[in-house]
């Protein structure tokens, strides 16, 4: 699904990701960890499509050559990414633009937008699958939310718009016990053979609730170790310096 | 300014005034007007109110060739289809539609016809020393006067429709609207523009009383693409307890500027002026407003927001005055604009003018672009960069359209914006 070869990353002349090497199939699940300024981030908003940096190296996504797409192909295509801040947009109804996304992607791959009943109906089940408070969905979009209702909008989001390949920039930040399994349940439950996810985290916590297939260590812009689960274990134990 | 033949003006003032059966102190005074604005000329940038558009020079770029009388005919514009196709059915409404600068048509049918009056005018007020009034005064006629009697509550807004059609040019157009509002009465009222003319210039004056108690909600809107210059004067008295709520949607000429002027005469009045310029090409608007606090507890708030694209100018000129009475007067003013391109320029001048010692005033400017990282956050979400765009505007533009009021005028506006 997913391959990223020899993958260099600059912003201003500073080199973030070295040469880093990453095949997903359909169906994994791969934890990404690493220390605060290994390169986690960029490499999310790389795979989303942020402009900026300075790239060398291949992304495959599909049949498709990842950095020719535009932002917004890449969501038509299934890629989401759930922001580690999501952003604040004063005066945009959650629940309209959640329909103008769905209904957005929908429309780039020639399916039937869905009217305001049909979305509606979706939305509100959703939700409460999500235990996400409906008031939240007639609220401007993550304007003066929480931290965990911000996280869990971003869940919500996904879970409406299915996507094929799921980025978690740092979900598990800022969530208490309950949000987290909430969280966890969501990706949890559009698990399947075909969908795939890249769990970007500090902490092996989250990775009690949504098991990973594989988990890798990012260090200074390259992955330095890829394991299994139990690497996540050994992370929790001798830290990121004892690797 | 350009050489007018001031003694053919004159003339003509005469003729055609007398050819409709006016009295001679009437044409005396209109003439008297037409001197005075012949000699001041079109305003310009030497004027303290006109320093950011020289409107002298944008008339004479824009209309070299500008008649001073309305010899457009009144022909059938088809507007019925225009009306059809706007999203909202005028009959819903109380409406009176302008064709060609010409009312067409006035049908006030959602009320009791015995609480209000509406009278076709031409009589003038005296020479003022505001060159585009002296301009109205002189050859504005047939206006309408519209009268709210005690404690008469509007059962639906009314509607100030006006047409022109694209062979309408070069043609100086100048009404009038006189409000009166008794005691108690409540109206709300939207201008909206819908020429399809090009090159004419609309001088529009309105004069509005507001007695102890009465509420009038003023809003003019001019949403779609059109090459007309656009001056609106609105000057409005408040006494007691009485509301004026002011809103301007800025957008579709190729120069507009708004006017607004509150006196805040008596206890506990107040006045809220807000605005959204969105401009694209070369266009410049402006909204000047001037409140003056003029007795004690009275109140004014003003929010104008801007997007401005390409070449777009944008001025906004706000002017508090209080009045050493005025105490416990509060006032306060914010401006926000938002850059899309380089070449855009966004202007805007405060002013804060207090004689009394026991007020609390306040206004604020500030000017920037769109958060890409919002752009990207939403572009992630399956929305192109225009789209994305539309998003965030029409949130930023939100913050003022929720400040109208009438709702029924708040989702027409939205409708006219395109916002969902």
């Amino acid at each position: 699904m997913l391959e990223i070869k020899n993958l260099t990353a600059k912003i201003d002349n500073k080199n973030i990701i070295n040469d880093l090497n990453l095949k997903i199939n359909p169906g994994e699940v791969h934890a990404l960890m690493g220390p605060n300024g290994s390169g986690k981030s960029t490499l999310s908003n790389i795979l989303s499509g942020k402009k900026g940096y300075e790239t060398t190296g291949e992304i495959f996504y599909e049949k498709d050559n990842l950095l020719d797409l535009e932002i917004e192909e890449r969501a038509h295509k299934g890629i989401f990414l759930a922001f580690q801040y999501p952003l604040e947009i004063p005066g945009v109804n959650n629940n309209n633009f959640l329909k103008t996304s769905v209904n957005a992607i929908r429309k780039a791959n020639g399916e039937k937008e869905y009217d305001a009943l049909e979305f509606l109906k979706i939305v509100k089940q959703k939700a409460k699958d999500l235990k996400f408070e409906e008031n939240n969905l007639n609220r401007q979009l993550n304007v003066g939310f929480s931290g965990g209702e911000k996280k869990k909008n971003e869940i919500l989001q996904m879970s409406i718009l299915q996507p094929k390949l799921t980025i978690l920039d740092e979900t598990d930040s800022g969530l208490d016990i309950d949000a987290l399994k909430v969280v966890s349940d969501g990706v949890n439950t559009l698990r399947n053979k075909k969908n795939s996810f890249l769990i970007i985290t500090h902490y092996q916590r989250l990775l009690n609730y949504i098991k990973p297939d594989f988990v890798h260590v990012l260090k200074n812009g390259t992955i330095v170790k890829s394991g299994n689960f139990e690497l996540a274990l050994e992370l929790e134990n001798k830290g990121y310096e004892g690797i | 300014m350009k050489e007018f033949k001031m003694s053919n003006e004159k003339l003509e003032i005469n003729e055609f005034f007398k050819k409709l059966g006016f009295k001679d102190d009437n044409i005396n005074l209109r003439q008297k007007c037409m001197e005075n604005f012949l000699k001041d000329g079109f305003p310009s940038k030497k004027h303290e109110d006109w320093k950011f558009f020289d409107f002298d020079k944008i008339i004479l770029n824009e209309i070299p060739n500008l008649n001073f009388f309305n010899d457009a005919i009144l022909k059938d514009l088809y507007y019925a289809d225009k009306i059809q196709k706007l999203g909202f059915s005028i009959k819903e409404y109380n409406h009176i539609i302008f064709v060609n600068g010409f009312i067409q048509n006035i049908e006030l049918n959602h009320e009791d016809q015995n609480k209000i009056e509406v009278i076709r005018n031409n009589s003038i007020d005296t020479v003022k020393n505001e060159s585009l009034i002296n301009l109205n005064n002189a050859l504005s006629y047939d206006y309408i006067k519209l009268l709210v009697k005690d404690k008469y509550i509007f059962n639906k807004p009314l509607l100030i429709l006006s047409f022109s059609n694209d062979l309408i040019t070069n043609i100086n157009f100048n009404s009038r609207i006189d409000i009166e509002m008794e005691k108690n009465s409540i109206l709300s009222m939207a201008d909206i523009n819908f020429h399809n003319s090009k090159k004419n210039f609309f001088n529009l004056n309105k004069n509005i009383k507001l007695a102890e108690g009465s509420i009038l909600k003023n809003y003019i809107l001019d949403p779609f693409n059109n090459e007309n210059l656009h001056y609106t004067n609105t000057k409005i008295d408040l006494e007691g307890n009485s509301v004026a709520e002011n809103f301007i949607l800025s957008s579709g000429s190729n120069f507009s500027k708004n006017e607004i002027i509150c006196n805040l005469k008596e206890q506990y009045s107040s006045a809220f002026v807000n605005g959204i310029i969105n401009l694209n090409n070369n266009k410049k608007h402006e909204i000047r407003t001037k409140i003056s606090h003029l007795s004690e507890n009275t109140k004014s708030y003003q929010l104008v927001k801007c997007a401005l694209k390409d070449e777009a100018k944008a001025v906004y000129q706000g002017k508090i005055f209080v009045d050493q009475v005025a105490q416990k007067t509060d006032g306060y003013q914010s401006s926000k604009a938002v850059l899309l391109d380089k070449a855009t320029e966004f202007n805007c001048k405060p002013e804060l003018e207090i004689y009394a010692d026991d007020v609390k005033c306040s206004h604020g400017s500030s000017s920037g672009n769109l958060d890409e990282n919002k752009i990207f956050y939403l572009m992630t979400r399956g929305l192109n960069k225009l789209e994305a765009k539309k998003i965030l505007l029409d949130g930023y533009f939100l913050e003022v359209i929720e400040k109208i009021t009438d709702n029924e005028i708040k989702k027409i506006t939205k409708i006219l914006m395109g916002i969902k």
